[in-house]
């Protein structure tokens, strides 16, 4: 391999590790900009969606890797596990605000942010217990078409994996922006209480950012699984904190930050193993964090925002 | 050859006693053996095996009366936690301390990990527990270089019933030279005690050999991506990797490895010889992938084959290798007890000890006896290779990973 297949290479890894960190990065975004809230259940909502398409595809008779699907029964397949993935992490994410957040909406502090770490506890442990501590074999039905473009490989999941994951934000971004809620959303973010004079249901809107965000950690989940062929309990932490970096580094509460800042980390990560070490890596995606942070305070794309007191 | 069937005659008639009901009396004293696995995380499965070894010599000791007069309780502690996901070297410390401050514990058994055994080693010592390790591999531990850290106390308190990587990964590295006639090698590891020590001896017997080693590199095991490391690897051309560490990595590095360099001879330790790495990396990903055991393969052996016939009854679940250390393990430290007992003195953890460094024991993988550091004096370690076996369990690791020889001797 030449030093450019190399680099094309590492460019292809990280975008692929840098579409699902900006799927998951969306989430703490969305919830953050919203409530201010840092969602760290969201970690383990990711996990949890992967073991739920795990089981929706085991439920189509995939597993292993000895089933290929192609034409329509691989999309239909597909669609069917990226929906019931989806509302099931939504519905996940909703009963998690719904029921353990909202008691604590006015309570001042930490509070809230201690439950959510709580919660991200109680996902794993029930995953761990029911489902076991050894990894998973996750099924792959995408047939292995794989393009060569110099020396470098270009797998078909590997699009298929950027092409879904691009749909799914340009769908949020259009939601965000044009839809009614979506503009309730944003009216939310800017002034709560300005928002509720106006007439914006907030607590309907607050639980329409838990459905969106956990819904696309599921789908993220999905697409680690596709992507990796297997899933474990312990996937979320590495991946969520990541994650959250990206949106820190993003601007958190900035959409199009988030997906910017899990694309960067990606890349960043797939370099500093190339050129570095990869036991080198955590250190400088928090190197480069720190660094931003200490510079832009508010990340790359995020603007302070003025005081609500 | 008979000391195998000593054992084995031994077993049967623990289970037949067993059958017949308990003969213990109540009368009887009480002794503690302590126990430390790691029982939640990836390497679960291969805990609850060894768990199981070792309650099987314990039971058949107090269903036959091994030790008259004295009636023996398994104290099981759990190093592995969901946080870490494997063993958590601080859990088992609290565990070491936990041992050392029950009066009734004379003895130990484990533990799994050598990066559990690191941190537990300098608190046994420090409380005069022995422990016996069935699995725990890393050379540092009995190392006389490294007594003040590990046995401040002075006397050696870490026996083992395997052999160390001192001889796993530079056996190995041999092998690679020898036996697969491999140039150029990279060399990975999962940053756990076990894994570094493995892929450091390793390293230094394969530049001896003469083997290129192109690199070095360290997993993140909690990370899920390696593709970036394998891209620069596969850049590299090497004709094989050695991986030292346990299923975590492992699992992800067999599959990832599969698709970046499916025609690199991969291999590992004993770390990679497990169901884990069965079932969680799958065909055809693992398959191919050398391992090695810190032990004589003695599963296949025809006097083993009852130990393991009644151990599937006993727990239905297939026993291996490694199960069966852990049997002989148990089998060493209650012969240990047994001797301090029938001198007539107190059993003490001083006198378990001393009865240890002497132990001369007739175990299933022959007879064991400890050097002057607490080390197995037979130093064989075994290759397997997997290769998929459909008429058995998927994650059946005695049928799934082909016996191939004994790896030369470094």
């Amino acid at each position: 391999m030449t030093t450019y297949d190399l680099l094309l290479q590492q460019l292809i890894n990280g975008l692929s590790l840098g579409a699902m960190y900006s799927l998951l990065a969306l989430g703490f975004t969305l919830v953050y900009g919203i409530m201010e809230l840092i969602n760290f259940s969201h970690f383990n909502v990711f996990m949890v969606g992967s073991f739920i398409a795990l089981f929706v595809l085991q439920s189509f008779g995939l597993s292993g890797q000895d089933v290929i699907l192609t034409g329509l029964p691989l999309v239909g397949v597909l669609f069917a596990a990226f929906v019931v993935t989806m509302v099931f992490c939504g519905g996940i994410g909703m009963a998690i605000e719904r029921v353990l957040l909202r008691p604590l909406r006015n309570v001042k502090g930490p509070a809230a942010m201690i439950t959510t770490i709580g919660i991200s506890y109680i996902l794993f442990n029930i995953i761990l217990l029911t489902v076991g501590a050894d990894s998973k074999n996750f099924p792959n039905p995408l047939p292995a078409i794989r393009y060569h473009i110099g020396g470098a490989v270009l797998d078909f999941r590997v699009i298929l994996i950027w092409v879904i994951a691009l749909l799914l934000m340009a769908i949020l971004y259009i939601f965000v922006q044009r839809s009614r809620i979506g503009k309730a959303m944003r009216a939310t973010a800017q002034d709560a209480e300005a928002a509720r004079m106006m007439g914006v249901e907030v607590d309907k809107v607050i639980l329409m950012a838990f459905f969106l965000g956990s819904a696309l950690a599921g789908a993220g989940g999905l697409i680690f699984g596709l992507y990796y062929n297997f899933t474990s309990f312990i996937i979320g932490f590495t991946a969520g904190l990541r994650a959250f970096t990206a949106a820190v580094l993003g601007g958190i509460g900035n959409v199009p930050g988030a997906m910017v800042g899990g694309v960067l980390i990606g890349l960043i990560e797939a370099m500093a193993s190339q050129f570095i070490a990869a036991a080198w890596a955590d250190v400088i995606i928090f190197s480069i964090l720190v660094l931003v942070l200490v510079f832009k305070p508010a990340g790359l794309f995020g603007r302070i925002a003025p005081s609500k007191s | 050859m008979l000391t195998r069937r000593e054992a084995a005659q031994a077993l049967i008639a623990a289970t037949a006693t067993a059958t017949l009901g308990k003969t213990a009396l109540a009368a009887d004293k009480v002794v503690k053996i302590a126990m430390d696995l790691s029982l939640t995380g990836a390497d679960s499965e291969g805990a609850q095996r060894i768990k199981n070894g070792f309650m099987m010599a314990i039971d058949g000791s107090n269903e036959g009366n091994g030790i008259p007069g004295v009636r023996l309780e398994a104290l099981v502690l759990d190093d592995g936690t969901a946080t870490a996901g494997q063993y958590d070297p601080a859990q088992a410390a609290t565990n070491a301390r936990k041992m050392v401050s029950d009066k009734d514990v004379v003895g130990a058994l484990g533990p799994e990990m050598s990066g559990a055994g690191k941190a537990m080693a300098p608190i046994l010592s420090s409380g005069s527990l022995a422990t016996i390790t069935p699995t725990s591999t890393n050379p540092d531990i009995t190392d006389p270089k490294f007594a003040q850290q590990f046995r401040p106390a002075g006397k050696p308190i870490y026996f083992r019933t395997v052999t160390t990587d001192a001889y796993q990964g530079p056996n190995m590295a041999n092998f690679y030279a020898d036996v697969l006639h491999v140039k150029s090698v990279y060399v990975l590891d999962d940053s756990g005690a076990y894994g570094v020590g493995m892929a450091d001896a390793f390293e230094r017997q394969a530049e001896k050999k003469g083997i290129k080693v192109l690199g070095r590199d360290r997993l993140d095991p909690k990370a899920a991506d390696y593709t970036a490391i394998l891209t620069k690897i596969k850049s590299m051309n090497p004709d094989a990797i050695y991986y030292g560490g346990v299923g975590q990595a492992g699992v992800k590095l067999a599959k990832q490895s599969y698709d970046i360099i499916p025609k690199v001879i991969k291999g590992g330790g004993d770390g990679v010889v497990s169901p884990t790495m069965l079932t969680g990396a799958g065909y055809p990903a693992n398959e191919g992938w050398y391992g090695t055991r810190a032990s004589p393969h003695v599963v296949g052996d025809q006097k083993a084959q009852q130990f393991v016939d009644a151990y599937f009854k006993k727990y239905n679940i297939p026993a291996d290798d490694y199960t069966i250390t852990a049997y002989d393990a148990a089998l060493v430290m209650i012969d240990a007890i047994k001797r301090v007992a029938a001198s007539g003195k107190p059993v003490t953890r001083e006198a378990v000890q001393a009865a240890l460094m002497t132990s001369k024991v007739p175990t299933i993988q022959g007879v064991v006896q400890f050097d002057e550091n607490g080390d197995l004096k037979d130093r064989t370690v075994s290759v397997f290779q997997i290769k998929q076996d459909t008429s058995a369990r998927p994650d059946d690791v005695s049928r799934q990973y082909r016996y191939i020889g004994v790896a030369p001797q470094a």
